[in-house]
């Protein structure tokens, strides 16, 4: 059942991409959706993969959230007349708890676009993340909003 | 107010916005100070441009424009990528010799 | 009315795509040094794109053209952050320091 959804939405997609939805590029779309899912198979049908999307959406959810609260706070900041009392910079280090690779990038990507946030290294043991924060208030409490926010989901994503 | 005319005026603002964020952002390129400011500025160059086509896109009604803009958007990635190497390979000058920033 | 319903968000979306756009510019030019400059450039350039992108896609009423507007809003988000990153990499290894306002700088220390 979950296969036949599978296709059918792999179809559509083709469909949109290509730009055109004529039956017989649906057609072609159901068979190249079909041959796909026949190879990926085992990859998809299990149910832990289900959970899986479902906390990607979750992430991406939070991260679309985040991302419109920090275009708004970083253009609040540079409307304010004076300038130099709303900004305070620091460079904090933070300590990862993930460890591959494409987990650390997605978790700089994502601090990069969040409030404040703005990854600028990583050590190159892999054990400490660089964060250029606008306006540091709290060092502690930066790092364990990052550690407990992206860090934790992510982790779950690819646990 | 119609829908229609709701378009041209918002596609009017927001053009003239978006000149004059390319004007803003080319103080940023000629002022400098280091070589890394003028990257970023560029870079925040093509993605105001990016805007500026995808406007005219909707203002035309001519939906090939947002190729154009896709395009654009990929090749300010690539020169920001091509220009950080640079950077790292030369190494920042601080000093505002203009000139030099070329 | 639900055409025209649209048409007002797309437009709307454009104006504050072009806004975000405009204040980003604004803070390259205002902020003091080059690390803060990044956090207008990378967060705001992005949103500013991505809506004007978006408004494209909701007001093309063309299935084609609105998953190719959407495609691109993927595309400049993920990149945004990734050439930011690479530039403030490039610029502090290159003893770019930041601004004297800056409170910590962890980095540095770690390097004495």
């Amino acid at each position: 059942m979950n296969t036949v959804f599978l296709v059918v939405i792999l179809a559509l997609v083709w469909a949109g991409i290509s730009g055109s939805f004529s039956g017989l590029n649906l057609l072609l779309g159901g068979v190249v959706g079909g041959v796909a899912v026949l190879v990926l198979r085992e990859a998809f049908a299990s149910p832990r993969a289900l959970r899986r999307i479902r906390r990607i959406i979750s992430l991406a959810a939070l991260f679309l959230y985040e991302l419109v609260v920090s275009a708004v706070r970083v253009a609040i900041v540079v409307m304010r007349p004076n300038l130099s009392s709303a900004v305070r910079p620091a460079i904090i280090a933070v300590p990862l708890t993930v460890k591959s690779d494409a987990e650390i990038t997605l978790l700089a990507n994502m601090i990069t676009l969040t409030p404040g946030t703005l990854s600028v290294d990583v050590a190159a043991d892999k054990s400490v993340l660089y964060v250029h924060a606008l306006d540091m208030a709290d060092k502690d409490a930066m790092i364990a909003d990052i550690a407990n926010g992206f860090e934790k989901k992510i982790q779950e994503v690819f646990e | 107010m119609t829908a229609t005319l709701f378009i041209e005026w918002t596609t009017l603002i927001s053009l003239v916005l978006l000149a004059v964020a390319l004007l803003v952002s080319l103080v940023r390129i000629v002022i400098g100070p280091s070589l890394s400011d003028r990257v970023l500025a560029l870079d925040l160059l093509a993605v105001v441009a990016m805007g500026f086509v995808g406007a005219i896109a909707v203002r035309t009604g001519l939906w090939l424009y947002l190729d154009i803009a896709i395009a654009l958007a990929l090749l300010g990635f690539l020169a920001t990528v091509a220009l950080a190497r640079y950077v790292l390979l030369r190494g920042a000058r601080q000093s505002p010799a203009q000139e030099e920033g070329r | 009315m639900l055409e025209g319903l649209e048409l007002y968000l797309g437009g709307t979306l454009l104006v504050l795509g072009a806004a975000f756009t405009l204040l980003a510019t604004i803070g390259v030019v205002r902020l003091p040094d080059l690390y803060t400059r990044m956090h207008a450039a990378s967060k705001a350039g992005a949103v500013g794109g991505g809506l004007i992108l978006l408004a494209v896609a909701v007001l093309s009423q063309d299935a084609a053209v609105s998953v190719r507007a959407i495609i691109g809003v993927m595309f400049v988000l993920l990149t945004t952050p990734v050439s930011a990153h690479l530039l403030a990499r490039a610029s502090y290894l290159t003893g770019y320091r930041p601004c004297n306002d800056t409170v910590i700088d962890d980095i540095a220390q770690s390097n004495e």
